[in-house]
């Protein structure tokens, strides 16, 4: 606090003249006032209304404002922000594919450059508007003078500083009295009141940046040393739960294995599969040759065949079989060197191969094909292979394999 | 959108002005009449020349019909939103949104040759009412989509939009005649009305665009159709007024009483629900392309080959983008000239984007953009103009007894 604070307040008389208030009835009387006292070439003066008054602009030669143009400015970068900040994230740091759309994929940026723009844009027309004002205002000798209290209700005011080059005690009362207002006021500089925001504002600011710090220190620090405890874990969902997990150790047990072998002598239900040429596609040492009896050669089987088909082999083995699938073109297009590629499965030695081999390659996985027999059901594999056979045939076809009114369709 | 002085004494500039279109609209009517008749003439001899049954005819005037009905609706839509808030400042330009929103009966008139055919059972465009071609998913449809619904629906759409309308503007003239305390209470009359028909207007405009444009391509939907036509009906109609004022200003009506701020007020408008149509189309848009779904974004996909794709960033440049620029600085929106220039800029556009919506339906790749689409849009136009210009001759162009009249008047605008 300064000495001035620890005086008794000094009386208003005894401070120098700030400035003088004219005090009006009516939005027009303002109107009025403000053109002539424009037009006499103040330039430190204002006026006051309860509410926005149109054409008061004018009527005081204020010039446009020129936070349009912070606006404008602020949106551009708002929208520029964005598309960098995505394109960097997305196609750059840490490229990344989702739902199949390329890597830097403009659409789905859109709603955060839109987000981003009125953001921006919102936020500098406030604080733009706050400081092209001189806002906030701590204090101002107005708030001392009684009358001025109806400006938020009723009254209309106009006050010219004394401070202006062209205010002269006598002359300028003159003037305004010219403007026919209700009242005039002379009012004097405010010692007072302290101009400063309040200390103790001041200090919580000051304390709210410091610790806003606080996190991005703690996360710098984790990031560049090392610990031995484990992470904070604030959030815990369900991932430590008491449960033994497969291939785990469990010390109940004497081999200390999580996991129980089945026990000698026994068979788990449903794992009684004796029928080798259904489970494995053998019959003795040989792939077998012929479809196992348990499949029903059939348009049912056929049909069912077609839509396993396509919804397990068509990804990389393409609609008709040809090795042409989405993730065998996207593979290419990559060309990353360590693909292999898809079989075309109408080729020569697929269509020599028996049925029994092409079930153990489904089953089993073949090359950088995966195992499917923990997926597909035994029956829908023998579908698939029926539905393979198929597309082979078609391969072969010649007009004659086509019914009657097929055929005259074609020609 | 900034409020009249209250109180202050306006007034002064109304009672001088001229408010009958009286020989004007004659003339007007006579030439708007004729245009039309020749135009459509000359649409009607091209369309017969393409011997195709006149599918190419019928999507050329469908495209101008949906176009002239942004305004017609979209004028309907302005004066019952300004009922429901109360809108002082949009007084003086009130009558002249009234007198075109009861336009809907020769709106109806216009939709004939794009519903009669459906009715009397010899689909030209619309293949569902072939009951034989909605197999599979598509039955499930038959249940909205048949000739008798549709009729049924057609009817109601534009019979309330003439009964509201006409509502709007027999209070309105009535107003004109009636003692200050009586004129009040219509004011209220009519805003009490004004909120609920707003919903069932939103309704009707939504199931209409829905029926005539979005069936177009029977398996595709999309939920946000109604409001994205609903965007071009707001855009159309602010150009629209913009436009019509200053021509009015042009023949001596009106002179003093519209004023820059009035203007600026409709651009503000015609700048807002620019932005409004992007955000639709562009959410529209964005959540088929996301999604990926195969019946959704066919549609999608022939906007976006060949020709179509070309006009597809023609309209996002041209119908956002550019106008976007062209209409964010309050000079524009206060300058006659350049205020003219965007709202036919728009207009333009409005047209461009229905026949982007329409006529990929008949399956080119290039935008056939051909002489009997214009001869088709300036028919249509032309004979919606005649009908306005017919009943608005002998009315007066300004409610002049309507409370609020003086602030209006007394508009003042930053």
């Amino acid at each position: 606090m300064s000495d001035e604070h620890k005086k008794s307040p000094a009386k208003p008389s005894e401070a120098p003249l700030h400035g003088l208030l004219a005090e009006y009835d009516t939005p027009p009387q303002l109107v009025q006032a403000a053109k002539k006292i424009r037009d006499a070439g103040f330039t430190k003066w204002d006026t006051y209304s309860p509410f926005a008054v149109h054409g008061i602009d004018d009527a005081m030669g204020i010039k446009m404002t020129v936070l349009p143009w912070f606006v404008l400015c602020a949106g551009l970068t708002g929208l520029a922000t964005a598309i960098t900040l995505q394109w960097w994230t997305n196609a750059v740091d840490y490229p990344w594919i989702i739902s199949g759309k390329p890597m830097w994929s403009i659409p789905a940026n859109v709603p955060i450059m839109f987000e981003l723009t009125v953001l921006l844009s919102a936020i500098t027309t406030l604080v733009g508007m706050l400081l092209l004002n001189n806002l906030p205002l701590p204090s101002h000798p107005l708030d001392q003078v009684r009358r001025f209290a109806r400006v938020t209700d009723d009254k209309f005011f106009l006050m010219i500083q004394a401070s202006d080059p062209k205010f002269d005690d006598v002359e300028t009362r003159e003037l305004l009295e010219a403007t026919h207002p209700v009242a005039i006021e002379a009012v004097n500089e405010d010692h007072t009141t302290d101009d400063k925001l309040p200390s103790g504002l001041v200090y919580a600011l000051i304390i709210v940046a410091v610790a806003s710090i606080v996190p991005f220190a703690l996360a710098a620090k984790a990031r560049y040393t090392k610990s031995s405890s484990t992470r904070i874990h604030i959030i815990q969902d369900m991932d430590s739960q008491p449960k033994y997990k497969a291939q785990r150790e469990n010390p109940f047990f004497a081999d200390n294995r999580a996991t129980r072998p089945a026990i000698d002598g026994t068979v788990a239900v449903g794992d009684a599969r004796d029928d080798d040429h259904f489970y494995k596609g053998k019959v003795g040492n040989d792939w077998a040759r012929t479809f196992p009896t348990e499949i029903a050669l059939d348009e049912a089987t056929m049909d069912r065949g077609r839509q396993r088909f396509g919804i397990y082999c068509t990804p990389c083995h393409g609609q008709v079989g040809q090795g042409d699938g989405m993730v065998a073109k996207r593979a290419d297009q990559l060309a990353q060197g360590t693909w292999v590629p898809p079989s075309n499965i109408t080729q020569e030695n697929l269509r020599q191969m028996p049925v029994g081999e092409l079930f153990n390659s489904i089953t089993n996985g073949v090359r950088n094909m995966p195992a499917y027999g923990p997926q597909i059901k035994t029956e829908d594999r023998w579908a698939i292979i029926m539905y393979v056979r198929a597309l082979q045939r078609s391969r072969s076809g010649s007009l004659n394999d086509l019914p009657p009114d097929a055929r005259a369709s074609l020609k | 959108m900034a409020k009249g002085k209250k109180g202050s004494t306006g007034g002064d500039g109304a009672s001088g002005d001229n408010v009958r279109l009286a020989e004007v609209g004659q003339s007007l009517f006579v030439k708007a009449v004729a245009v039309g008749v020749i135009a459509l003439g000359i649409s009607l001899f091209l369309g017969s020349t393409e011997n195709d049954g006149w599918t190419r005819w019928s999507h050329s005037y469908l495209v101008a019909f949906v176009w002239v009905m942004t305004i017609g609706a979209g004028a309907l839509w302005w004066i019952t939103i300004q009922n429901i808030v109360n809108s002082h400042w949009s007084t003086v330009i009130r009558r002249v949104g009234e007198l075109i929103a009861t336009n809907a009966p020769v709106l109806a008139l216009l939709s004939l040759p794009v519903v009669l055919p459906l009715i009397l059972g010899k689909p030209i465009m619309y293949r569902w009412a072939d009951s034989s071609l909605m197999t599979g998913d598509l039955a499930h449809k038959l249940g909205y989509l048949n000739t008798k619904f549709f009729s049924i629906r057609f009817v109601f759409y534009f019979g309330y939009w003439t009964w509201l309308s006409y509502y709007f503007l027999n209070k309105s003239l009535g107003q004109d005649k009636e003692s200050k305390e009586a004129a009040a209470k219509t004011v209220v009359t009519m805003r009490r009305l004004a909120g609920p028909a707003m919903i069932v207007f939103a309704l009707t405009i939504t199931f209409c665009a829905i029926d005539l444009i979005m069936t177009l391509e029977p398996q595709w939907f999309s939920t946000m159709f109604g409001v994205y036509y609903f965007a071009s009906c707001v855009l159309a109609i602010n150009s629209s007024l913009a436009l019509s004022l200053m021509w009015l200003q042009s023949k001596g009506r009106l002179s003093s009483s519209v004023t820059v701020h009035h203007f600026h007020d409709l651009g503000k408008m015609v700048f807002a629900f620019t932005i409004f149509w992007a955000y639709v189309g562009f959410s529209q848009f964005m959540l088929q392309w996301y999604a990926n779904i195969p019946e959704e974004t066919l549609w999608w996909k022939e906007r976006f080959a060949n020709g179509w794709g070309t006009l597809s960033w023609v309209l996002l440049f041209g119908h956002f983008v550019i106008p976007f620029f062209g209409l964010l600085s309050r000079w524009v929106k206060r300058s006659r000239k350049a205020l003219a220039f965007w709202c036919i800029w728009q207009l333009v556009m409005i047209y461009l984007d229905m026949y982007w919506l329409v006529m990929p339906t008949l399956g080119t790749s290039d935008v056939p953009f051909k002489l009997v689409d214009l001869a088709c849009w300036v028919g249509v136009l032309a004979l919606f103009i005649a009908g306005i210009a017919y009943r608005a001759k002998n009315l007066d162009l300004l409610a002049k007894n309507d409370p609020r009249l003086p602030d209006s008047l007394a508009l003042e605008n930053l």
